[in-house]
């Protein structure tokens, strides 16, 4: 990027903020490493503890290891953590926590894929208590500044609130501009001009494909959720009932298919997030669908070839509705741990509104806190520019999730990851679905009974 | 010392004893295998008897068991992802058996004659069975890549398009099997040149003084010579087919979609993403009963090669 | 001139043989001293230039390269060990006592899929909380060594003839004595083979760690899964690390290969 750095307006800012349920919380700019300035909470109370923390390999692990040093200097605790990638880090935290004595103090997860299978197995303590005890919770940790959204997300049926929604994703449209301005086409304002945008961008010859995102089993069923929700409809109803058949899941899938098959690139069937990001940052393809918490290496020159070059597109409306698909992260203590308290010190800290707001300036995704989106100063000095920025805060004020909440997420986007790939193969998509759907709704019954 | 002496022979191999053994001798050898049984009894029985009576149960991990009989097994069977997938491990045992025989019989026929640095070569050509597979199988990755792989690249040098080998569903198991060929020829290779190494030079002699030609020499001395020992590569190479895991899963996970999901891929994903541990054990259990029968299959070729050598 | 054919005909089938190993490790070398941009050019970077030593600097700093050594060695020296004192006597008294039965028992585990004891010891170890820890990665390593070690132990007492033993015990040595100073320094090549078959069928398992491991006792091939796979374009990091983690098999094979080539033509068994 040419280093123009374009201011956010901070009423924008406020828009969004307000969109991610900021409760009034809206006061003067933060004082970075307020923490220090606190003494009347005693952070060095467990000083001397070892905490290990299991995270999933991603840009804001990175800067929660980064931040470990100051933790320490802090509280006097250790941190032992990792970082695992998704799939692996998913499996470890089911075996893990089966096993009643996770080797983990604290772990992240996914909670549009574990959320309901963490409430089943019990496996993170209930942070409300915590929160409630001034004699553990410092003053600015200040909870009521995370979004009423993201907090219903994390929140369980049961009303406890056993992870931190630290980070949202938005999905969202990444563009190449200087392949749109090569051909001389618009950002698309519909998702079916999506599939006429990306023909004319497709140009195989010189290696450009006009559209990428995941064509991997597993992986590519929140593409096809988030192109659903532009139906107005999720995947199952708000009663748990399936609608993966029905004509607006299998228009989704058709255009899933079209943009895939049609404009993607070759091979696009072994596709995660990792290779459309390669793709993409090697200027050979012209759109990307994925979500916002993956830009930060698009601008950095040592790995990207098109910084400066990247334009951020809200998920364009689809035929009933305009919504951006919307996935969680958070962070919970687990039940098996002998040092919960210490855990919670950690947890309090990573969270925080300095580490939310590093989180955002850096490119790694939405935090949970609205008080991030407030700091205008911390973000004009952004690599990312005012599109960014805008694209976050507009989808924050469409999003809705795109994935079911139910306990087998994993095998859903097993069984329908299977039909989507198929389909890319050139399979009829209303057959695939309709059988996928005949293959889950038994395992749907089945995990609700248990 | 004599390579080719099989253990499993022992018991036609052993030399008569020379003088009598008194009777009490003969137990006591059990006390020099009893450490050994305790440790096969605790880590490779039990585990297999505690298989069998989980493929009764209704078990998810995190959950406890519920006794369902032989519900799994009928589950199993109407399961079409199972069906598949045993049809992808036949599709890929048979080329992932027949190629690495094809070319590491031609391998030992080159490496059997004399020729400037032949060990070194051989260490070379042997080295990719030994390296570790989850490696391996991740520069294979590397080098599939559909855009970005060396391998199209060395393709298109010679006038050919590029391929998506382990991106598309038409070429993906054909891809599997060239690195299970990369990996395993040498086995064959070294089974087959241990089988040349104890051939008798008589009938060459004599088929010399006949004017045979060498293909002649090969197709009617060499071949039925060697033919026990191809046979015994023949029966490990199935097994070994049929045991695939690391790469396969290492580099398409059973992917794209279900293309590449093998036996062993599909009871991975039943046991470790889905949870589903009486599910899973009940394909450990007809797995098993597809090994026995390829292990005495096994007894049976050795016996073979011992007859005829 | 038609030797000479003949003989570039050989020389030609050689080259075919041998070269695609050549291939895949040169590339695997050339991979891991590129920056990203040239691992991930295209048309590819063949030479490096210039080479960087980054990637192997990046694998020992952003990871517990170190531990997951220490891990490897700890776990697959633990596993060979106790299948040498347990699977080396456990030959000779098979061979000697002529229990077929255990032999093919053995042999039926070495053909036995590794994934298929995962379950079940996965479940044990759960049991027991083992699960996560170095002692229950050598159990499970067990599996592996004991059957190679056993099946190659008993064809090389078989071949060790029986009156040497005979003279020791007329001599009035026990039946340990004429294992331990009669037939044990006859079998060493094969305990030489054993060991190293082993080592090397130990080393390169990944699955069982990779669901068994826990943060402290991974080892290092499914660290290398498990910790680098290809997040980002780290391609390179990725080969020097897959580099490193073969290196030591490598080197046996190199050091050991008249043993190995032995042991294999005997045993004929890889395991998997």
């Amino acid at each position: 990027m040419s280093e123009t750095i374009l201011k956010p307006t901070r009423r924008a800012l406020l828009r969004g903020a307000t969109a991610l349920g900021a409760a009034g919380a809206i006061g003067s700019p933060l004082v970075l490493r307020e923490s220090h300035a606190q003494a009347a909470f005693n952070w060095k109370r467990f000083s001397g503890t070892t905490i290990d923390v299991l995270l999933v390999k991603n840009p804001r692990s990175d800067l929660m290891q980064a931040a470990e040093k100051e933790f320490t200097e802090l509280t006097g605790i250790k941190v032992s953590s990792e970082q695992v990638p998704e799939q692996q880090q998913r499996q470890k935290a089911v075996i893990e926590f089966a096993s009643g004595k996770p080797s983990f103090d604290v772990s992240g997860i996914s909670l549009h894929v574990q959320k309901r299978m963490a409430a089943k197995g019990k496996w993170f303590e209930d942070l409300t208590p915590f929160i409630k005890d001034a004699s553990l919770t410092a003053p600015e940790f200040d909870f009521a500044d995370f979004g009423a959204g993201p907090v219903a997300y994390a929140r369980q049926a049961d009303g406890s609130l056993d992870t931190i929604p630290f980070f949202v994703d938005y999905w969202m449209v990444y563009y190449n501009k200087e392949l749109f301005a090569a051909k001389g086409v618009e950002y698309p304002k519909t998702m079916d001009e999506m599939a006429t945008v990306a023909a004319k961008l497709h140009d195989p010859a010189k290696g450009i494909a006009g559209f990428v995102s995941r064509g991997l089993k597993n992986a590519n069923v929140p593409v096809w959720a988030s192109l659903l929700l532009g139906q107005g409809i999720e995947t199952t109803s708000t009663e748990g009932k399936l609608q993966t058949d029905t004509p607006e899941a299998v228009w989704a899938g058709e255009l899933y298919k079209k943009l895939n098959k049609d404009s993607g690139p070759a091979g696009q069937v072994g596709f995660n997030w990792n290779e459309c990001q390669t793709s993409f940052m090697q200027g050979r393809a012209a759109m990307w669908l994925d979500g916002i918490g993956f830009a930060t290496p698009l601008e950095d020159p040592s790995k990207s070839r098109i910084v400066g070059k990247v334009g951020y597109g809200i998920t364009p409306p689809g035929p009933k509705a305009h919504h951006a698909g919307m996935f969680a992260d958070g962070m919970g203590i687990s039940r098996g741990s002998q040092k919960k308290q210490a855990a919670w010190l950690y947890l309090q800290f990573v969270t925080n509104k300095a580490n939310q707001l590093a989180m955002l300036k850096a490119g790694a995704g939405a935090p949970g806190r609205a008080s991030a989106y407030l700091d205008t100063n911390t973000i004009a000095q952004s690599k990312f520019g005012k599109q960014y920025f805008d694209c976050l805060l507009g989808s924050a004020k469409v999003a809705r999730a795109a994935l079911p909440q139910i306990v087998p997420v994993t095998e859903f986007r097993d069984v329908f990851g299977v039909a989507l790939t198929n389909a890319l193969g050139g399979a009829d998509v209303a057959a695939e679905l309709k059988k996928a759907t005949e293959t889950f709704a038994p395992v749907l019954v089945k995990s609700e009974q248990g | 010392m004599t390579t080719t002496i099989l253990p499993a022979e022992l018991a036609e191999r052993a030399q008569p004893a020379p003088f009598t053994h008194s009777a009490d001798f003969t137990p006591r050898y059990w006390l020099f295998a009893a450490p050994a049984v305790l440790v096969v009894a605790g880590v490779i029985v039990f585990p297999w008897l505690f298989t069998l009576y989980m493929s009764t149960q209704d078990w998810k991990i995190g959950g406890g068991p519920e006794f369902v009989g032989l519900q799994n097994f009928a589950e199993l069977f109407r399961d079409t992802r199972f069906i598949e997938s045993m049809g992808h491990t036949l599709y890929f045992t048979v080329l992932a058996v027949v190629l690495p025989i094809l070319f590491g019989t031609a391998a030992a026929l080159v490496f059997h004659r004399e020729f400037p640095f032949r060990g070194v070569l051989r260490t070379v050509f042997v080295m990719p069975m030994m390296a570790t597979p989850v490696a391996v199988a991740l520069v294979w990755t590397m080098m599939f890549h559909p855009q970005l792989g060396v391998l199209n690249y060395l393709l298109s040098l010679v006038g050919i398009g590029p391929q998506n080998w382990v991106y598309s569903p038409d070429t993906v198991i054909p891809t599997l099997i060239l690195v299970e060929v990369w990996h395993w020829t040498p086995l064959v290779m070294l089974i087959v040149l241990g089988g040349l190494a104890g051939l008798p030079r008589e009938p060459y002699e004599s088929a010399l003084i006949d004017g045979a030609n060498d293909w002649h020499m090969f197709r009617h001395i060499t071949l039925p010579l060697v033919w026990p020992f191809i046979m015994v590569a023949i029966v490990i190479r199935t097994i070994d087919a049929l045991k695939a895991f690391d790469t396969i899963f290492v580099i398409t996970q059973g992917g794209p979609g279900t293309a590449s999901e093998t036996l062993n891929i599909f009871l991975y994903l039943q046991a470790f993403q889905f949870y589903k541990i009486g599910y899973a054990s009940a394909v450990v259990v007809i797995f098993f009963v597809i090994v026995i029968m390829l292990s005495l299959l096994l007894l049976y070729a050795r016996q073979k090669s011992k007859w005829n050598a | 001139m038609k030797r000479l054919a003949t003989k570039l005909g050989f020389y030609a089938s050689l080259f075919v043989l041998v070269s695609p190993a050549v291939l895949v490790f040169l590339w695997m070398i050339s991979l891991s001293f590129k920056n990203e941009l040239d691992n991930t050019a295209f048309p590819p970077v063949f030479i490096p230039d210039p080479p960087t030593l980054k990637n192997y600097v990046d694998v020992f700093a952003q990871n517990n390269f170190a531990l997951y050594l220490w891990n490897s060695v700890l776990v697959t020296g633990g596993a060979v060990l106790i299948g040498l004192a347990v699977g080396v006597p456990a030959g000779y008294g098979i061979a000697r006592g002529k229990a077929t039965k255990f032999a093919i028992l053995i042999l039926v585990a070495r053909m036995t899929p590794a994934l298929s004891y995962l379950i079940p010891l996965f479940l044990l170890f759960q049991m027991t909380g083992l699960v996560g820890t170095i002692t229950a990665l050598v159990i499970t390593h067990l599996v592996i060594t004991i059957p190679i070690i056993v099946w190659i132990m008993i064809g090389y007492f078989e071949n060790i003839p029986m009156e040497l033993e005979d003279a020791a015990r007329i001599d009035g040595a026990s039946s340990w004595q004429a294992f331990r100073h009669v037939a044990l320094p006859l079998a060493m090549p094969g305990v030489t083979v054993g060991g190293i078959l082993a080592f090397i069928f130990s080393w390169n398992n990944f699955i069982f760690s990779v669901v068994l491991g826990g943060k402290n006792s991974r080892t290092l091939p499914s660290a290398v899964y498990n910790s680098l796979t290809f997040e980002q374009i780290s391609w390179g990091p990725l080969a020097a690390a897959a580099l490193l983690v073969t290196l030591p098999v490598l080197l046996v094979t190199v050091l050991a290969q008249r043993q190995i080539v032995a042991g294999l033509s005997a045993g004929g068994l890889k395991d998997g």
